[in-house]
């Protein structure tokens, strides 16, 4: 899983039908570029979430037949971006 | 999933099977960076798209027999560059 920030919902209004009614989020991972994930959990721009990829993410989004590769799965509930990793790797 | 844009239509009559007659497009990243991928929507050069990657693809393509990883899965309504770079 990897850690991302939620930047706002991405509103795309012809879509295939597989990918259903729900709420996509442009999401931001920690030091790398945008993506876009299916957010069954409900989160608010600016939340640290976490999210699971490629097979997983069509799982975690309801059902297998779901096509999605990037699926929230949590809220952070603390997330300090500010604070090195603890074990002096950083 | 993937922003991306659609930069233009992709001809190629001489496919694997499991390719079908499936329409295909260049897409790029933020980067440039050049891709194809399949188009179950009908898109527009220009148009900024979420494309799905890996196993997801191929059931976004309609039917999970079709050999792609890379498969359009929406049109997005309001996009800009700037938004895109940032």
């Amino acid at each position: 899983m990897k850690i991302f920030q939620v930047e706002g919902t991405l509103v795309a209004t012809a879509r295939i039908g597989q990918l259903e009614n729900r709420r996509l989020l442009v999401v931001k991972e920690r030091g790398g570029g945008k993506q876009v994930a299916v957010d069954p959990v409900g989160c608010k721009p600016g939340d640290w979430v976490i999210a699971v990829g490629s097979s997983a993410a069509k799982d975690a989004a309801g059902h297998k037949d779901y096509p999605s590769d990037l699926t929230i799965v949590g809220i952070i509930d603390y997330w300090d971006e500010d604070t090195p990793a603890q074990g002096g790797k950083r | 999933m993937q922003i991306q844009r659609v930069v233009r239509d992709l001809v190629t009559t001489k496919r694997v099977f499991w390719l079908q007659a499936k329409p295909l497009r260049v897409v790029e990243d933020y980067k440039g960076n050049l891709e194809v991928a399949l188009d179950p929507i009908g898109c527009k050069p220009g148009d900024f798209v979420l494309t799905i990657g890996y196993s997801a693809a191929r059931i976004a393509s309609g039917n999970p027999k079709i050999t792609t990883d890379l498969t359009i899965g929406g049109i997005i309504d309001h996009w800009d560059e700037e938004l895109w770079r940032s």
